[in-house]
């Protein structure tokens, strides 16, 4: 993994390496892998033999890049060794410490506490406790106090896949937390800051420290509704309760309205205009937003119409294409699947 | 866990998806360190980006601090056309010694002789055999039959210098992993009818056989893990274009298609029980198995494609790898 790790870095030199070295140790932990891999881990993604030693009870391993064990002959500790409350782990370089050693060491040190029952599993969900639905309102308030986020104070949730490319990256509390569509980088912030010059980057809406749960479920519907390179950041304000509304609900099994939306989205035009429209007052203003002529946005509308069981200019209909859209947005999204790679060399 | 923050509500498989087998966790660490590096959705647009993505160490990588020395050749592929072909000995080699023909692996449409060369490479150093990596013309700029005659072509100028290459023609095998895999597999079945070369082996690595996508687990990990069902039409569409699916595909190129399978080389197959060629990495042995073959097939679980060349350091792909080498020194070994 030293290699492909490498190899990521040349490929995209905005990756963030830190953050990947963090989810991987998360899933490790969640996985319960044994000492063994976790130092295998370590050993493969820095390159060099990985080891541990405890004073009491006394245990001490060492493994190598490929993931074999070594004799525990010469198991002490080496120069660059962290150690604390008992615990020592290290990477045996020859040459100086690299980038991710210090990060590395970290996670690996917290892994085997986890590991051997030292520690409970907790302390990898920093911010864990303050997204988590799950968790009761009055230990909500308690890890947002802990983490110095203000009673009173509004915040929002950043979601971003680890691999978004930063232009800048503002100092924040930040974590990556496991989520059903893989490890997520998330940030919190102020309510006031609705952007960040990150992509791509769901903003979720502003609530108070104790509903940050809330928050991030709709970043993460934001951020799975941005399209790279046309929309790279969303903010949830922008679609209120729109977003949290599809943040509750299962957009995978069917619904109606989107199952006929698909005839309309194959044209290659379908995107940039129903987002015009769906912008817009009149077919008019739609025609300027989309830089169409009007009689071409008046054709296009009418197609629509035709696909469509109901009018989506009309009265609810058009609440319903507006909803529909967004749906299918949602289904069809692949930001983050892949950044295209033109966007990252 | 509560509706109301659907992306928290279980890790990636954590909770296994209904119907659907959920990856080794440490093959799960493996992945979020990679990930986005090699899309599991492969499209036509993203054919040049793998090619870099995906291109081969440098030689000087491979075999640096290992006894092995590389002789750089050329053959003749398909229609005359010039190929290039990495020959590696180990550097104590004397007399003849048995020979692998391996074909790399890359969907088709990317990769080169030096891809996922390091497992083989073990071959050398601890079985002194003499590994044979070849170029292949590849898909869509060179559709059916180019890649799978180039091999073809590759295997018969093999077994006709074998002395000259320092192989012991009585022990040469042909290896191949994914697309590799599966053209390796298809000139095995055309070597026997065409009366070509008679090989000791096949080394199929979690082969890419089926052009026809019907397998359930063709349909099991889209869009999730590496090489999904989009990936693999891309690859089989940009080598058989109009053809993928239909009448008219030979078994050398796809050799799941292959109805005669008697008389074959023994096989070795493996597969991950999380990637989509689980399936047909296990009809195949069984046809062998039916045709009154020999075959060892080992599917490894929660594995996801090619997971040894991903994450060789974890307790799956130790095993895969260890279980491998002991079938190649059975039949390769002095």
């Amino acid at each position: 993994m030293q290699e492909l790790l490498a190899r990521l870095k040349t490929l995209d030199p905005n990756a963030s390496l830190a953050l990947r070295v963090i989810a991987c140790f998360d899933e490790l932990v969640r996985g319960g892998v044994n000492t063994q891999a976790l130092l295998g881990a370590a050993a493969s993604l820095s390159g060099c033999v990985a080891g541990y030693a405890r004073a009491s009870p006394q245990s001490a391993m060492r493994v190598a890049p490929s993931g074999e064990v070594l004799s525990e002959g010469d198991a002490t500790p080496h120069p660059n060794a962290l150690t604390s409350d008992g615990l020592c782990v290290w990477l045996e370089r020859d040459c100086t410490a690299q980038a991710n050693d210090t990060m590395i060491l970290e996670r690996l040190a917290l892994a085997l506490e986890i590991r051997h029952g030292r520690k409970p599993e907790d302390p990898l969900l920093r911010l864990g406790a303050l997204l988590d639905a799950e968790v009761d309102p009055q230990q909500r308030r308690a890890a947002a106090a802990k983490l110095g986020l203000s009673a009173r104070g509004r915040y929002r949730v950043l979601s971003l896949p680890l691999f978004a490319t930063w232009n800048h990256h503002p100092e924040m509390l930040e974590d990556v937390v496991p989520t059903r569509f893989g490890p997520m980088h998330v940030g919190v912030v102020p309510a006031e800051i609705t952007r960040v010059d990150a992509r791509p980057c769901g903003v979720g809406a502003a609530m108070p420290a104790d509903a940050l749960h809330r928050s991030f479920s709709t970043a993460l519907v934001s951020l799975r509704l941005c399209a790279i390179p046309d929309i790279p950041i969303v903010v949830a304000d922008d679609y209120g309760g729109l977003v949290e509304l599809l943040a509750q609900c299962s957009i995978e099994r069917p619904l109606l309205d989107v199952e006929e939306l698909e005839d309309v989205m194959q044209y290659p035009w379908a995107v940039a205009t129903l987002d015009a429209l769906l912008r817009s007052a009149s077919v008019r203003e739609a025609s300027r937003l989309a830089e169409v002529h009007h009689s071409t946005m008046q054709t296009r509308l009418e197609t629509i119409r035709d696909a469509l069981p109901f009018d989506p200019m009309d009265g609810i209909g058009r609440t319903r294409i507006g909803l529909a859209f967004l749906a299918w947005r949602l289904r069809h999204s692949s930001v983050l699947d892949l950044p295209p790679p033109s966007e990252r060399r | 866990m509560s509706d109301h923050a659907p992306g928290f509500l279980f890790g990636v498989d954590q909770e296994p998806s209904p119907g659907r087998p959920a990856f080794d966790p440490e093959l799960r660490a493996g992945l979020a360190i990679v990930g986005g590096m090699f899309p599991p959705t492969i499209t036509p647009d993203l054919i040049d980006f793998m090619r870099i993505s995906y291109a081969g160490p440098p030689l000087d990588a491979l075999i640096t601090g290992r006894p092995i020395r590389c002789e750089e050749r050329t053959f003749f592929g398909y229609e005359g056309h010039e190929l290039e072909a990495s020959i590696f000995r180990h550097t104590e080699a004397l007399g003849a010694r048995p020979g692998i023909l391996f074909v790399h692996s890359g969907g088709l449409m990317f990769g080169d002789r030096f891809s996922g060369l390091d497992r083989m490479l073990d071959f050398v150093e601890q079985l002194g055999v003499v590994l044979v990596s070849i170029e292949y013309r590849l898909a869509p700029e060179h559709r059916d039959p180019y890649p799978r005659e180039d091999v073809y072509a590759a295997l018969e100028w093999v077994a006709s210098d074998a002395e000259a290459l320092g192989i012991h023609l009585d022990r040469l095998l042909i290896a191949g992993a994914s697309a590799g895999g599966g053209l390796a597999a298809g000139a095995a079945i055309a070597a026997r009818d065409r009366g070509g070369p008679r090989l000791c082996g096949q080394l199929l690595d979690y082969p890419m056989l089926d052009d026809r996508g019907v397998t359930k687990s063709t349909n099991q990990f889209d869009g999730i893990g590496v090489w999904d069902r989009v990936s693999n039409e891309t690859g089989w569409s940009a080598l058989l274009g109009e053809r993928r699916g239909g009448p008219d595909v030979s078994p050398y190129a796809a050799p799941a298609r292959a109805t005669e399978l008697h008389d074959l080389p023994p096989a070795f197959l493996d597969v991950g029980s999380a990637e989509i060629f689980r399936d047909e990495a296990v009809a195949y042995a069984d046809a062998l198995w039916n045709a009154g073959g020999h075959a060892e097939l080992h599917v490894w679980p929660g594995g996801f494609h090619a997971f040894d060349i991903f994450a060789p350091h974890t307790a799956l792909s130790r095993g895969m790898i260890a279980t491998r080498n002991a079938w190649m020194s059975r039949v390769l070994a002095d």
